[in-house]
């Protein structure tokens, strides 16, 4: 079930991309989102393309794994996609059916929105694919570090971020198991009518809630026995390092920020 | 019912980066009516093989046969539910499975699965409960205020109240103290001996192994590398410690006196057999 989920997941390695800072991903990501919209004609887009590629390339993951990545979403993406051709006004027309018209315009719009959310999820995935999640967690702690200024618990916040994200796997294995166990005393998950489906929900949502309850409970014992108190006065083991590489992708992100802004229409 | 499996191979999430193999080309047979033991480290597979006994998963390549249905790497997923009545899977703390209000509804829930009436649901969580070793007034209260140890008792309680033929259980005394390990084990040979269950047992105890099993499966790295009765799988007691296995408490000693000189027919595998054949040699007049 949770098999076939390949975004949000780690493959470990030692590529350039994996080894850059994750405050550097974790920028270049968001900002790559921000500048796709950037793009408004064919030839930002392939400057676009060319760029998510040539990162794709650089961090020594199969392409095979991002366009399994992006499967899931397929039909949000065809969804979309299919509006905006049936919706959109203006240039040639192609084809009128009561309200549907499908326009010149419409088309190249709908082609420029589904490279966009392949664009993005292919970016995301990169970050996820080569970042493990307590790294991620660790550059968000640091980003949001100027946030305290306006007492936001950032500490908090970053430890409750790190906790889930370790017991992410450790849930899931449970899940898993606590759903086995069910099924060997007959529980058909997934099958039946909707009603069915909600019910046979139930031996496996009260124990995974107790033994999560269990869990935080053991979890905040162990972890005052061994002397935390907060975020007050603690230092790190796992420290970041900004590397010359991360500079230069940073430029580079400028530099094709650069390049749209001149060629975009 | 018997249980074979004739070149199972399995591989978890084949066909992504997270590819991994747990069971190779695994050829075994569990007889009706046996007491088999399952042992190998942790990670040897034991699990994995665990879920084929019924059909939790399906292998990815050769095929399992239980009873008179075989399961193929095709298999469609409906219809199992017969499988999972006649073989009953205790796992691993089992007490993670428990959800209903009472500990009656809970026992009740797998036999009302399968189609069992209200009244004998009932019926059957008493009659198991006592099984177990908790009295009736236990059936009124919720799963969730009792201990560690009840909570076992009613999970297992739950898995017997299905009525399986086959019985297969995952480390069903990990974590308990010495006296519910003792009864827990005592009421699984109860239910072997009187009842004719079919068990299969998963265990790191080697004491557990050669005092109930009568068959033995060794695992290694999702193979397995020996197979036969106690005896002649422990037998050779060089070769269990070169793989960390673990030897019978009774064995282990035996090895030491027969250190010292003594000798004996057979290795004794249990505390009675060594006493038995001790007993032999002294009134055989020979000087300890």
């Amino acid at each position: 079930m949770m098999n076939k989920l390949i975004f949000g997941r780690y493959i470990p390695g030692d590529s350039f991309i994996h080894t850059m800072d994750p405050r550097a991903k974790l920028i270049a990501s968001f900002y790559f989102i921000g500048i796709i919209f950037l793009a408004n004609n064919w030839q930002t887009y392939a400057v676009l393309a060319v760029f998510t590629l040539f990162a794709i390339f650089l961090s020594k993951v199969n392409i095979r794994f991002f366009i399994r990545g992006i499967k899931p979403l397929i039909w949000l993406i065809l969804f979309t996609v299919a509006l905006q051709m049936l919706f959109t006004q203006g240039g040639e027309v192609y084809f009128k059916w009561g309200i549907f018209t499908v326009t010149e315009f419409g088309v190249i719009n709908g082609l420029f929105i589904f490279c966009r959310f392949v664009l993005i999820i292919f970016m995301s995935t990169l970050l996820t694919l080569t970042t493990p999640p307590l790294d991620l967690s660790d550059a968000i702690e640091y980003l949001l570090r100027p946030l305290k200024v306006v007492r936001f618990p950032v500490h908090e916040v970053s430890l409750m971020l790190s906790i889930a994200l370790r017991f992410v796997p450790t849930l899931m294995d449970e899940t898993e198991k606590i759903m086995n166990a069910q099924r060997a005393r007959g529980v058909d998950f997934g099958e039946g009518s909707l009603i069915q489906k909600m019910k046979a929900i139930v031996p496996l949502l009260i124990p995974l809630f107790v033994s999560s309850f269990n869990r935080a409970e053991d979890l905040a014992t162990a972890m005052e026995a061994r002397g935390y108190q907060g975020g007050e006065g603690r230092t790190k083991y796992r420290v970041l390092h900004w590397h010359l590489k991360d500079t230069v992708v940073m430029l580079a992100f400028v530099a094709l920020t650069a390049i749209l802004i001149f060629i975009r229409s | 019912m018997d249980i074979r499996f004739e070149q199972v191979d399995f591989t978890y999430q084949p066909n992504t980066p997270f590819e991994q193999r747990a069971l190779f080309d695994l050829n075994l047979m569990i007889k009706e009516g046996s007491y088999t033991a399952i042992v190998g480290h942790t990670g040897s597979g034991k699990s994995t093989l665990l879920q084929h006994l019924n059909a939790l998963v399906k292998p990815t390549k050769g095929k399992v046969m239980i009873g008179d249905r075989t399961i193929l790497p095709e298999t469609n997923n409906k219809n199992l539910k017969p499988i999972r009545k006649k073989v009953g899977i205790v796992f691993q703390f089992p007490e993670a499975q428990l959800f209903e209000e009472t500990v009656e509804r809970d026992i009740a829930f797998g036999p009302k699965n399968f189609g069992v009436s209200d009244e004998e649901g009932k019926r059957l969580a008493k009659e198991m409960l006592t099984l177990v070793g908790l009295d009736e007034s236990y059936l009124a209260r919720s799963p969730f205020e009792l201990s560690g140890g009840q909570m076992r008792r009613v999970a297992i309680a739950g898995v017997l109240a299905m009525e399986p033929e086959v019985l297969v259980l995952d480390e069903p005394t990990a974590g308990l103290d010495p006296q519910g390990r003792k009864e827990m084990m005592g009421m699984f040979q109860k239910l072997h001996d009187e009842r004719g269950m079919t068990i299969v047992l998963v265990t790191h105890l080697m004491d557990d192994v050669a005092n109930y099993a009568d068959h033995v499966i060794v695992l290694e790295k999702g193979k397995i590398v020996k197979d036969g009765t106690p005896q002649s799988v422990f037998e050779d007691i060089d070769w269990l410690k070169e793989k960390q296995l673990g030897v019978p408490t009774a064995a282990n000693f035996a090895e030491k006196l027969i250190a010292k000189g003594m000798s004996f027919d057979t290795l004794p595998l249990t505390a009675e057999a060594l006493a038995d054949d001790l007993l032999k040699e002294l009134k055989a007049g020979v000087d300890l």
